[in-house]
Order: C-alpha cells, then sequence, then structure tokens
C-alpha cells in the first residue's frame, strides 16, 4: 500500500510539482492549503509524512509543526520543512519546533524523493 | 530669520506635493505588481497544465514505444540509444520541474514590495498630516519643535515598515535549494 504524504504550501504550482514528483515515485499526496488546512487533513487520517512550508496565511509552517507535535499521534511522524527560507535561525527555530529536516525552495524532484525514501521508505 | 520670514504656508504646500505625487507613484507602482502577479499566476498555471498534459503524453508514448520495441529485435546499440533518450527526458523533466516553482519565490518577492510601498503610502500620509498641523502663526521655536517631532515619527513608521517586512527569499537564481536532516 502506498505510503500517505501530506504536501501543505499556499502555492498552487508548488504543491502541483510537490505531488507530481512525489505520485510519480509511488506514494500517495494529500495537498492543504495552509496550517490550519494542514491540521485538520493531519487529523481525519493517517499520514506517513509531512512536507510543510513556513510562509503561509492562517497558520505558518512552525505552528503546524508544534500542533501536530502536540497530537499523540503525530509525535513520531516525521515532518520535513520545504521553504524558500534558509537562514540557520529559521533552521533552528524548525528544529526547535519538531521538524525532521530542512529542505530549500527550489527543489529537485530526485533530491526530493531520495530524502523523502530516506525518512519513510519506500 | 525673524517669525514674519518663515515660509510656513510655502513649507505645507512642498509637505503635501511631495505626498500627493509620491503617493500618486506608489498607486501606479502597486498597479503595476498587482498587475504582474495575475500575468505571472496566469502563465504558471497554463506552464503547469501544458508540463502536465506533455508529460502525459510522453509516458504514453514511451509505453507504446516499449510494447513495439519489445516485438522488434533491436540491437544492443538501438537499445542503449531509446534509454539514453528516455533518461534524457527524465533529466529534463526534473529540470522543469525546479523551474516552475519560479511563481512560488517571485510572488513572495512581489507581496514583500506591495507591503514596502502601501507602508510608503502611509509614511507620506502621515508626511502631509503632520505638515497641515504648522500654521503660519506659530512661532519660530514651535515649527522647529514640530518638524523634529515630525522627523522623528517618519524615522519610527520607516523603521516600524522595515522590521513588519523580513526578508524571505534570499534566493538569486532557480537552481535547487540545500537539503538538511536533523
Amino acid at each position: 500500500m502506498a505510503k500517505t504524504i501530506l504536501a501543505v504550501d499556499d502555492s498552487g504550482s508548488l504543491r502541483q510539482m510537490v505531488a507530481f514528483s512525489l505520485t510519480a515515485a509511488g506514494y500517495q499526496v494529500v495537498q492543504a492549503v495552509d496550517g490550519v488546512d494542514g491540521l485538520n487533513k493531519a487529523k481525519g487520517q493517517t499520514v506517513d509524512l509531512v512536507l510543510t512550508d513556513q510562509n503561509m496565511p492562517n497558520m505558518d509552517g512552525l505552528t503546524l509543526i508544534k500542533n501536530l507535535r502536540g497530537l499523540g499521534t503525530y509525535q513520531k511522524v516525521p515532518i520535513l520543512m520545504l521553504t524558500t527560507e534558509s537562514s540557520d535561525e529559521m533552521k533552528a527555530k524548525g528544529k526547535a519546533a519538531g521538524a525532521n529536516g530542512w529542505l530549500v525552495k527550489p527543489f529537485d524532484p530526485k533530491r526530493l524523493i531520495d530524502v523523502v525514501q530516506k525518512v519513510i521508505g519506500q | 530669520m525673524g517669525i514674519k520670514n518663515l515660509p510656513v504656508t510655502e513649507l505645507r504646500s512642498l509637505l503635501t506635493a511631495v505626498s500627493e505625487h509620491g503617493t500618486q507613484h506608489l498607486i501606479e507602482v502597486e498597479a503595476d505588481l498587482m498587475q504582474t502577479t495575475f500575468l505571472l499566476s496566469e502563465a504558471i498555471e497554463k506552464l503547469g497544465a501544458s508540463f502536465m498534459a506533455i508529460h502525459g503524453a510522453v509516458m504514453d508514448q514511451q509505453k507504446e514505444l516499449s510494447l513495439i520495441t519489445n516485438q522488434l529485435n533491436l540491437t544492443k546499440d538501438d537499445i542503449e540509444k531509446l534509454d539514453g533518450i528516455k533518461q534524457k527526458i527524465g533529466q529534463e523533466v526534473n529540470a522543469a520541474v525546479t523551474g516552475l516553482q519560479f511563481q512560488d519565490l517571485t510572488s513572495q518577492l512581489i507581496n514583500r514590495t506591495i507591503k514596502r510601498v502601501n507602508g510608503l503610502k502611509e509614511l507620506l500620509d502621515a508626511l502631509a498630516s503632520h505638515g497641515n498641523v504648522m500654521d503660519p502663526g506659530h512661532e519660530h521655536e514651535e515649527i522647529a519643535r514640530l518638524l523634529e517631532e515630525m522627523n522623528k515619527n517618519l524615522s519610527m513608521r520607516s523603521h516600524a515598515l522595515e522590521g513588519g517586512l523580513r526578508r524571505a527569499v534570499s534566493q538569486h537564481d532557480m537552481d535547487s535549494g540545500d537539503i538538511e536532516l536533523f
């Protein structure tokens, strides 16, 4: 059974490219338009990995991670940030919030799939 | 300079003119940025749809080609050539996926610029409002105090504006970004 990845990003074109890349690699992708939508979708189903943007309306990525880590079912689910932000300060905040990795946009599909496979397997 | 020589009316007119002309230009800048955002948004939508359609067609073509070549007695060279083409398509698809993320980066930069333009409009509005407080009947010291107050207020607003405009996009090209696992 295909593993499910929750992709959270307010940019439709970015979500489209993430979904395209991961679906081609055999993963099932659930899309969310911001942190609030991401949190609701995460609560409604089992997700194997969360891939989230940082700067989004309504709820940003760091807040989403903190909320997810507060849920019993998401304490050990891998969460990766995929964002334009690249400063050490923001990475440290991501790590402190509970992120397992930091990917700076734009992403290369092959490298994204390599990281996802490394984190959750095929 | 004597009290009667203070050109307060002219100073007020100047401040109002700076504010009005500046605001008018900034309205144009904002309109152009909004139009650019709209065009980029429509462009990426069309590019994305075309990319998906082309990719789907290429996949279908490769399936058909695979069926045909399986029925033929191809030489090792032919098979290697076809594999090479397939790999090349894969590399180009990956490069296109990376390139098609441009709108996410550019829209963040444009939004930041629009916020700065709006902040600057508020600054210019404050400039005119402060100028209107000045009166030709004011003493020299009072005018000096009002100008100093105006200067401080503008400086404070400018710093507040800068503080609310954190730079989230530092990329200068579309090369793929770094990856770090914690």
